[in-house]
């Protein structure tokens, strides 16, 4: 009779652990393919530690199941005692060093592995570039060297190491800057400046999210990296230089839509937000300009610490471009 | 020996409520902290389904970005707080005087004051919802400067609740110590003591050194949010960059707490696995004194190991893999236990009772949880893994897939002892396969997601190929409420029909089966005196020695 359960349950464990895999449509047991020597430091640990946790696993389940096999109680009274053993000092030893072995090898892969998950690598003939990344709510703002800045899009050279300084004001509060394809997470934390890089060979789109809980639209945070050849780069750096001096960049776009559209809607049609379209106070940029910086009731100071550059992209865009509400 | 003034019990304290509001037994207590844990599951349960259905598709819009925020904070908080802890505290309450042949706790009615204390804070937590600006949102971690900035009450209620729960467990742990320490019975050495009553030992030490860093962390928290008193109002800024305070110290002070925390659930779980094998493997726990050993080495470390929730805030390397070390040294006591969990079953007479198979399933899940949790500690990975779906999978497996398998077991367990009657063994092996299933089903995807890049606690994803995983994980939170709603109508349905099955219905070792079922308000009329770690074994063998014994 209880037998008879065995089978199902075994096929049951394993349906279970089967079922979702093959629901998904892509992915598996690993991080996202590396795009970046950090991202494929972090992955090479991760297999690593599959190789110990895999076996340890198939060892656990294996004994459990064949133990719950073998030793069933089939046709011996239901009280008569198993045979009565209390422990081996012996085998308690042996499963104790076990582990630390196990433990060991895993924490010296990991440190060996740790210089180049961290080391930004030495820079080659065309340097490296520096980009400051400011987490707020609910966006990621890049400054780069001459000045140019941008909205969630983080734009970087192909093969050039790309070094990161994450932070956010001292108003905001803490996030966490994540692309899983170019590295781990580093967090935004008001008062300090944490450090993070990367170097992707492949020109692409990456993208990721801000990964520590922020407020009301942490969802919407998203971060994305796009790595260009770096002379299409270098192309786009010294444009957006001059159209940002000029008022006449994508900024006002990005900061319309990265800033403003994740609680008001890309419409200007509302969500967390109150609706903007149709709203006078859009075309008063000094009303603009004080709501963003101070913000409102519960609306935080979005653009505090803003650039009057900055603030004339938004006011600029948002006279040329009423939000239409739907 | 304690002289008791008998005094007759006024009238209205006999009657079927009244007598429950006013109890001092430990007994009592108990089942009224199993009750009341089992109604904060419900609701807590609730919130964790409502926010599977939101996430089951991308882009939904069943629950708001804020509501959704409140959720997963009061889920969280509530799980931790108002379920696993205190249904564990419940256990321990029924059972430790029992197991050590006591006749009731040491300060009876500081216990009662302890179970009261915890239902005001649950009800403060859960009411919060009601509160100006709805409840607390930052989630159940609270990080600054988010839950300081957040306007509204719910926040300073969840301090509230908090703090009211902290004094709670604090008056219980310790009763538990008081109690463990004095009033065992005749020859109940510190090596005779059922392990379950040694994982509340330690547990009850963990809770005393832990509980006041939390206490501070939270009153640091409560000041900087700002309180006015009268005309007096102060507001701080321990944790605000723009006023020289640091975000990171609360989070020093909160997994101080917090990693010792997951061990005070973890370690009566492993107490309930480590009594209830024995008795449906017909044999001795294996290697009793490795066991205890390793209940104390893992509450030891696990003060040592907090950090490693913190290696994306940019700590020195160094520091980090210290932290990876010594996290990994608590893996090391957590194998010793499931090997020696896989001994004793090993040349037994294994019977498949509903508690057995919850016991048999918590040791296969929750190897899986222990697995994850080395990917976690080797840092580098955790830069990758921190704060995603991964990390919810790992300490599902933990606490789901591991504490509440426990405690599952020790409610088929000890009903019986409880109650007088038995839960049906039919409805409770379909609670458990379904459990089981559901279970891997809901939260095994989620390794998958946090590997894609799913973070944790957002309340919608616009990534279209996260959405199979979700969606699993969905159907599996519906399997688990439909597992969960047979143990309730188990519950019903044998509380009046369910068969009487005297005292000890699983010819068990331990002191508790000794007396009847229910134990009488005294316990026991007389204790046995205890020659080894299983006295009930010692008694029946005397028993059988001596000629016509049967059964007891």
């Amino acid at each position: 009779m209880r037998a008879k359960l065995l089978l199902p349950a075994g096929l049951l464990l394993l349906a279970a652990i089967a079922a979702p895999g093959a629901l998904a449509d892509n992915g598996g047991f690993t991080p996202v393919d590396p795009e970046s020597p950090n991202a494929e430091g972090i992955r090479d640990s991760f297999l690593f530690v599959s190789i110990f946790a895999v076996s340890i696993f198939v060892l656990v389940e294996g004994l459990l199941i064949a133990f719950l096999i073998r030793y069933r109680r089939r046709r011996r009274p239901r009280f008569e005692d198993g045979v009565q053993i209390h422990g081996a000092t012996r085998l308690e030893l042996l499963w104790t060093a076990f582990p630390v072995v196990v433990l060991f090898l895993i924490g010296t892969f990991v440190l060996i592995e740790l210089p180049g998950i961290t080391n930004v690598p030495s820079a080659g003939a065309s340097g490296q570039l520096e980009v400051r990344v400011t987490g707020r709510q609910f966006y990621w703002q890049y400054e780069y060297p001459n000045g140019v800045i941008a909205i969630d899009t983080l734009r970087a050279p192909a093969g050039v190491p790309v070094r990161l300084e994450v932070v956010a004001p001292d108003d905001d509060v803490i996030h966490s800057w994540w692309i899983p394809a170019l590295g781990g997470k580093i967090d935004a934390i008001p008062g300090t400046v944490n450090e993070t890089w990367f170097e992707a060979e492949r020109p692409g789109i990456y993208t990721g999210q801000c990964a520590e809980l922020c407020g009301v639209e942490h969802a919407k945070m998203l971060a994305s990296v796009e790595v260009m050849p770096e002379d299409e780069f270098e192309a786009w750096l010294a444009g957006r230089r001059e159209e940002q001096t000029a008022g006449t960049s994508e900024l006002g776009e990005e900061e319309w839509a990265g800033v403003c559209a994740k609680c008001h809607g890309l419409a200007g049609e509302g969500g967390v937000g109150p609706r903007l379209a149709g709203s006078i106070v859009l075309a008063d940029p000094e009303a603009v300009e004080s709501i963003v910086r101070n913000g409102r009731r519960t609306m935080p100071a979005v653009g505090s610490g803003w650039t009057d550059e900055q603030i004339q992209a938004l006011t600029k865009y948002l006279q040329e471009n009423p939000p239409s509400g739907s | 020996m304690a002289v008791r003034a008998e005094t007759q019990t006024p009238a209205w304290q006999r009657g079927k409520v009244a007598s429950w509001l006013v109890t001092t037994d430990h007994k009592r207590i108990g089942i009224l902290y199993i009750g009341t844990s089992l109604l904060f599951f419900v609701l807590a349960g609730l919130m964790a389904l409502a926010m599977r259905i939101q996430l089951a598709q991308a882009n939904a819009d069943v629950i708001g970005a804020d509501r959704y925020n409140e959720l997963v904070t009061i889920h969280g908080t509530a799980m931790i707080f108002l379920v696993v802890v205190p249904i564990l505290v419940g256990f321990g309450n029924f059972l430790v005087p029992l197991m050590i042949g006591a006749r009731d706790v040491a300060f009876p009615r500081l216990n009662a004051l302890s179970y009261w204390l915890f239902a005001l804070g649950g009800a403060v937590l859960m009411l919060s919802f009601f509160a100006d600006g709805g409840a607390a949102k930052a989630g159940w971690t609270a990080y600054p400067p988010l839950s300081t900035e957040t306007p509204g009450n719910g926040q300073d209620l969840w301090i509230l609740s908090l703090h009211i729960l902290s004094a709670a467990s604090l008056a219980g742990a310790i009763n538990f110590l008081v109690t463990i320490h004095n009033l065992r019975t005749r020859g109940m050495t510190w090596t005779r003591m059922p392990l379950f009553v040694w994982s509340i030992y330690v547990f009850s030490w963990l809770l005393i050194a832990i509980l006041p860093v939390l206490s501070a962390g939270l009153t640091l928290l409560l000041l900087d949010r700002g309180i006015s008193f009268g005309p007096w109002e102060v507001s701080t800024s321990f944790f605000d960059a723009s006023d020289g305070g640091s975000a990171v110290l609360y989070q020093h002070a909160f997994w101080f707490f917090g990693h010792p925390e997951v061990y005070v659930m973890v370690l009566p779980a492993f107490g309930i696995i480590s009594e209830v094998l024995p008795v449906f493997a017909r044999k001795p726990i294996f290697g009793y004194k490795a066991v205890l050993l390793s209940t104390v080495a893992i509450g030891f470390f696990s003060m040592l190991v907090w950090a490693h929730h913190m290696f994306t805030v940019g700590l020195p390397y160094s520091l980090q893999a210290f932290f990876m070390v010594s996290s990994m040294v608590i893996a090391v006591p957590t194998g010793v236990k499931i090997f020696n969990w896989l001994a004793t079953l090993w040349r037994g007479n294994l019977s498949f009772d509903t508690p057995m198979l919850f016991a048999l399933g918590f040791i296969s899940v929750f190897t899986i949880g222990g697995l994850s949790g080395i990917y976690l500690a080797a840092f580098p990975i955790d830069w990758q893994v921190h704060d995603t779906y991964f990390v919810v999978a790992h300490f599902h497996y933990v606490l789901f897939g591991g504490v509440v398998f426990a405690i599952f077991t020790g409610l088929h367990y000890w009903w019986p002892k409880m109650f007088g009657r038995v839960l049906d063994e039919r409805l409770g092996k379909w609670q458990f396969w379904l459990l089981f299933v559901g279970f891997n089903v809901a939260f095994f995807p989620q390794h998958m997601l946090g590997l894609e890049g799913m973070p944790r606690r957002i309340y919608t994803y616009a990534d279209e190929s996260w959405e199979g995983y979700n969606l699993a994980s969905t159907v599996g939170s519906w399997v688990m409420g439909i597992a969960l709603l047979l143990f309730f109508w188990n519950v019903v349905r044998t509380s009046r029909s369910g068969p009487r099955v005297g005292n000890d219905p699983w010819q068990a070792d331990t002191l508790e089966w000794y007396t009847t079922s229910p134990p009488p308000p005294h316990n026991f009329d007389d204790v046995p005196y205890v020659t080894s770690a299983r006295p009930l074994y010692d008694l029946r063998r005397r028993l059988r020695e001596k000629s016509d014994f049967r059964e007891l």
